[in-house]
């Protein structure tokens, strides 16, 4: 059996989409929002602090502009970041449901016989271990 | 019952609101700075922006005054207060103003836009938006060679109109009286209707012409509705 790592991250099941988009979302709301939180309240309080409009204009208003340019360029960066992550995490877990579903199918049809086996890093080895147990009885 | 529940924490939520703005709950009087004594100056907070200009209240028996004194420095005094400017949108004081920044003819030397950016005697109103970059102002100047009228941009930022309202030395060193209508003023100068006010400021700075101005103020009275009307 070739246990080597598999080529497609995304095998496309419905599990693994489900746990794609939550594991994105999950990730991604909260930091948008507490991002959008320290960036209104540091500058919003910042700008109350130096109060007047040439003040804020000439020291506030450039640094804005600057930390606006680096979030614009660090913004794709960083969801393609998380959303490689979350590509990762999902097919560590729906890629073992999908490969013990389909060796049981294979033992069930006759097809194939003997313990089943998962890769190194794959979750789920525990039950596998136990379905194999269940086998060997 | 749940929506007694909802009911109840949106008065909860209202009541944490007031109670952080006492504004919703006081009435709107007029508040009036009238630079009687010499702590009259606690109540604002001071703004630099570049050096300190000397503010300080000149209490006599007779008068009191704010002095305002600026060598190439640039700081004002600033005092937040919320009203909406369409309800009540009176603002008055009077100025006087003892000495004019040293600016450059412009577009000569030292006659560019920021470099003409000095006033002796200037009055802000600030409009603030949820964000900093959106909050507008009304700076009233009076300006020794601008035309009364003028209304034009700052040159730091388009969110800040400038709006002449004395202009010359033919008044130097006397008391001029002013009374402005800010929601009007805000129409003409931004061509739309204004938001609540949330603070006011004085200032005046020789920052740019690496000058000296003096002007006093005096009778500020702001939040209030004209009665002549």
């Amino acid at each position: 059996m070739n246990l080597n790592k598999r080529k497609a991250k995304f095998i496309g099941t419905a599990l693994q989409n489900k746990t794609l988009i939550l594991v994105f979302v999950a990730a991604v709301v909260p930091t948008t929002i507490i991002a959008l939180c320290l960036y209104y309240l540091i500058f919003n309080m910042l700008a109350w602090q130096l109060g007047i409009p040439e003040a804020i204009a000439y020291n506030l208003v450039p640094v804005a502009r600057k930390v606006n340019l680096i979030i614009l360029i660090a913004l794709p960066v960083t969801l393609f970041v998380i959303w490689f992550m979350a590509l990762e995490l999902s097919h560590r877990i729906a890629g073992p449901l999908y490969r013990l579903e389909k060796e049981i199918n294979e033992r069930i049809e006759g097809k194939k016989s003997g313990p089943i086996q998962l890769r190194e890093k794959d979750e789920l080895k525990a039950l596998a271990d136990k379905i194999n147990k269940l086998i060997i009885k | 019952m749940f929506e007694k529940k909802w009911f109840s924490l949106l008065i909860l939520i209202t009541l944490i609101f007031a109670a952080g703005n006492p504004s919703v709950l006081a009435a709107q009087s007029p508040k009036k700075f009238p630079f009687k004594e010499k702590d009259a100056l606690d109540e604002w907070q001071e703004k630099v922006f570049r050096g300190r200009v000397l503010y300080s209240v000149k209490a006599h028996e007779d008068d009191s005054y704010l002095v305002a004194y600026s060598d190439n420095t640039a700081s004002g005094i600033f005092y937040q207060i919320r009203f909406d400017p369409k309800q009540l949108p009176m603002i008055s004081w009077k100025w006087k103003v003892l000495e004019f920044p040293k600016k450059g003819k412009p577009g000569v030397g030292k006659g560019g836009w920021i470099e003409q950016d000095d006033y002796a005697a200037r009055l802000y109103v600030i409009f603030p938006k949820l964000s900093f970059n959106l909050t507008k102002s009304l700076e009233y100047v009076w300006d020794k060679s601008l035309p009364v009228g003028t209304i034009k941009e700052s040159p730091y930022s388009k969110n800040i109109k400038i709006i002449v309202i004395e202009s010359g030395s033919r008044n130097i060193n006397k008391w001029v009286q002013e009374k402005r209508n800010i929601y009007e003023d805000y129409v003409s100068a931004f061509g739309r209707k204004p938001g609540k006010v949330g603070a006011i400021a004085i200032m005046t700075d020789t920052d740019n012409t690496s000058s000296t101005a003096e002007a006093h103020y005096d009778e500020l009275k702001v939040r209030y509705k004209d009665e002549s009307e």
